[in-house]
């Protein structure tokens, strides 16, 4: 008998340290996604709940902005990782084996705009690029090549807003990468060394592999951020030139907020949700079944 | 050992209460509550205002620290010294237009609207559709009823009942830099200071031409002719204003949009022509009218879009030094008929139902009070006085009211009292977008508008509890 509960009893203590947190992780995780289904069923108004089943989900699919919103969040999601992963790769391997103060210096520099809120950077964005008190567009017209508006044109908005983002999160990747990198046994750089490696092979074939933990992190983690990207559509573009920069979290937004279309809005969530799911898993695994 | 573990379980235990307790702790509320403790008697009772910037100070701009939240101040320490019934507080906070309906939307769902909002009702006729206001006909008495004309009356009934109290309206017109146009040899084209000058449509793109081409570019480096703004849904009622040049109805009587035919498509048209010819701002599909106003006031553009409060707000920047001095005046949006374009914002308070019967009394007494005391109504001279008897005694210190009231006639309603008009303003700017960045021709954006809109109109329709 004694022996039974022997095992509960060692661990309750644990189970009573993690339950606050996992009180709180109930309260405002778990419970707001059970919300955000519900609410996905029904079309709320002011005064009531009407449960109307799937409508939401076809009244988005039948939206080509809903469409447009996905395919845009797509587009973002694939760019901006990818280029926070090569550039911050680039960065952190040609730097951090030099000297400590330099090291010092250029993770600062990168890291100074990741400190600074993405609603100032997008301000700051939005008053360098407006078309008609701006300062490029000042600029440009000052060197004869007349106004321009990167911004509303819908074969730029996105470039600019990749590296507007791009540029303001870059700081973070380099500084996990430049930590990993100091980590990796300095043995093996020395064998590589012996043998008469180059840099190059030294990077590709020691360090990349080596800090592929770091890769796998970054890339989650930068996944699920640039899905929820939303404050620099809101302020530079307002989704604009007619819908050309939307992405599912404004789409979202606006539902919620500016129409009042809660249950659209929730259904958005659930496939933001579903989406966001399917990326992480296979990442998580790899993760794990590395250790 | 065991003392070790009882340790350990006795800090989780203790941290868990803490949790418990700090959750379970009643959030006093910022909106607003009401207790009983009062050393007077009397309960108190705390409610909050919303508003939009409307006009700075009390009565006037000059006043020292005039702010936007002036007003209601003012007029809440005078309300609770002869308020007999509760002790009451009133929490002022002014917001953000383009934020309005987002703060609004999340405060209702979140069961927390404010008391009042004081704001033009054209851009609250939603909430009164969708339930989420109290009814102010027992609030209005004869006199009010009398003293302010019924036009202003219907334009805040919705159905059988009153959901506005006016205060003031705010009616929409075009702004001119005179010192520009004389720079470009427009003299003839200047009206007087206190006109509001109606030009022919021929005369307007007249203007705009000799604008273009003859102003001093030393003088006025980049300026430009008119404002053009299309990146969200501020400013919008000018664009719907433009769109209407060519005789567009723009509703029929079952309040569906009618913008696509001829007319409609024509003045689509007029508008990318002059956005392509050079003869506006730069970049309109991102350009908002905030950008638009403060380009006209950096002397940018000669000519920008104005109401009433705007006009005034720009004249004090200038006395105060904030914005360079030139001769501002108005003029009125030209049409092909001649006749201008005219329309008008009525300003006025609502009150939410926030289901705390004490704070919705005090609330409407409020409101009651600004709107009818004596002195305070005179502060819409701000805008334009709503009551016959403010417009009246104030007529000969602000020429500019009898120009204003020489205009009503041409007046257009705007929304067409449609439900769902929140949504509808979403629409209407992507289109814009599209047809400056020629993405659309101005036809199938009109086509696709109008389809989009009805569609908005409908389902709004549905679910309103006006039209039930």
């Amino acid at each position: 008998m004694k022996l039974r509960y022997q095992p509960i009893r060692e661990s309750i203590t644990g189970y009573l340290f993690i339950l606050p947190q996992f009180l709180l992780f109930l309260l405002f995780a778990v419970y707001p996604i059970l919300e955000g289904i519900r609410l996905s069923l029904f079309r709320v108004d002011y005064q009531n709940e009407t449960f109307v089943g799937m409508s939401n989900y076809t009244t988005l699919f039948q939206d080509p902005v809903f469409f447009k919103s996905i395919v845009n969040t797509v587009i973002f999601v694939v760019f901006i990782v990818l280029l926070t992963v090569i550039f911050s790769l680039f960065v952190a391997s040609s730097i951090f084996d030099k000297n400590a103060k330099y090291v010092s210096f250029i993770r600062g520099s990168y890291y100074i705009p990741v400190m600074v809120s993405m609603v100032v950077m997008s301000m700051v964005w939005s008053f360098l690029l407006n078309p008609a008190n701006g300062l490029i567009s000042y600029f440009t017209s000052q060197v004869g090549s007349g106004h321009v508006n990167l911004l509303g044109n819908k074969a730029t908005v996105m470039p600019v807003i990749i590296f507007v983002t791009f540029a303001t999160n870059v700081g973070q990747a380099i500084i996990l990468y430049i930590a990993a990198m100091i980590g990796v046994p300095k043995d093996l750089f020395e064998a590589a060394e012996v043998d008469g490696a180059s840099r190059i092979k030294v990077i590709f074939k020691i360090l990349i592999p080596l800090v592929k933990p770091t890769t796998i992190y970054i890339t989650i983690i930068n996944i699920i951020a640039v899905l929820k990207i939303f404050v620099v559509i809101q302020l530079l573009t307002g989704g604009g030139p007619n819908n050309a920069s939307v992405t599912m979290m404004y789409y979202l937004y606006n539902n919620a907020f500016k129409y009042n279309q809660i249950g659209v809005a929730s259904a958005v969530g659930v496939i933001m949700f579903i989406i966001t799911l399917l990326l992480s898993v296979p990442q998580l695994r790899a993760m794990f079944k590395d250790k | 050992m065991f003392k070790k573990r009882f340790l350990a379980m006795f800090t989780a235990s203790v941290m868990m209460l803490a949790l418990l307790a700090a959750c379970g702790g009643k959030d006093s509320g910022t909106s607003g509550g009401s207790d009983k403790n009062a050393a007077n008697g009397k309960d108190n009772v705390e409610i909050s205002l919303w508003l939009t910037p409307q006009w700075k100070g009390v009565y006037d701009a000059s006043e020292e620290n005039a702010d936007y939240d002036s007003f209601f101040k003012a007029a809440a320490e005078k309300f609770a010294e002869q308020y007999d019934k509760y002790n009451v507080k009133v929490n002022v906070q002014v917001i953000a237009g383009d934020q309005r309906d987002e703060l609004l939307n999340v405060n209702l769902n979140g069961g927390t609207p404010p008391d009042i909002f004081f704001e033009s009702v054209f851009a609250m006729g939603d909430f009164a559709h969708r339930g989420a206001l109290v009814p102010l006909n027992d609030i209005i008495d004869e006199e009010s009823r009398k003293d302010i004309a019924q036009s202003y009356w219907d334009n805040v009934t919705f159905g059988d009942n009153i959901y506005f109290y006016p205060f003031s309206h705010n009616p929409g017109t075009l702004a001119y830099n005179a010192d520009m146009f004389k720079a470009a040899g427009l003299e003839n084209m200047i009206g007087g200071e206190n006109e509001i000058k109606t030009w022919t449509l021929s005369e307007y793109e007249q203007i705009l031409e000799t604008l273009k081409n003859n102003l001093p570019q030393d003088k006025y480096p980049g300026a430009r002719p008119m404002a053009l703004f299309g990146l969200n849904n501020q400013g919008d009622t000018w664009n719907l204003a433009y769109l209407r040049m060519f005789g567009n109805k723009f509703f029929d009587d079952e309040g569906n949009i009618v913008l696509d035919d001829a007319n409609g498509v024509r003045a689509a048209e007029w508008l990318k022509k002059i956005y392509t010819g050079g003869y506006s701002n730069p970049g309109a599909e991102s350009v908002s009218s905030n950008d638009a106003n403060a380009m006209f006031q950096n002397q940018k553009l000669a000519i920008s879009f104005t109401n009433a409060v705007l006009f005034n707000n720009a004249k004090a920047d200038m006395e105060s030094g904030k914005a360079p001095k030139f001769d501002i005046r108005l003029a009125n949006i030209p049409s092909e008929s001649g006749d201008p374009l005219s329309f008008t914002y009525v300003v006025g308070s609502n009150v939410f139902n926030t289901g705390d019967e004490k704070r919705t009394e005090a609330a409407k007494a409020f409101v009651k009070f600004y709107s009818t005391d004596p002195e305070l109504v005179k502060a819409s001279k701000n805008s334009i006085p709503v009551r016959s008897s403010v417009a009246d005694e104030l007529k000969d210190q602000y020429p500019l009211f009898a120009a204003y009231d020489a205009n009503s006639k041409y007046l257009f309603n705007f929304t067409g009292n449609v439900p769902g008009y929140s949504q509808l303003r979403q629409i209407l700017y992507p289109e814009l977008q599209a047809i400056f960045i020629g993405e659309k021709e101005p036809a199938q954006a009109v086509k696709d508008y109008q389809t989009q809109g009805n569609a908005v109109i409908q389902k709004a329709k549905e679910s309103s509890s006006v039209y039930k």
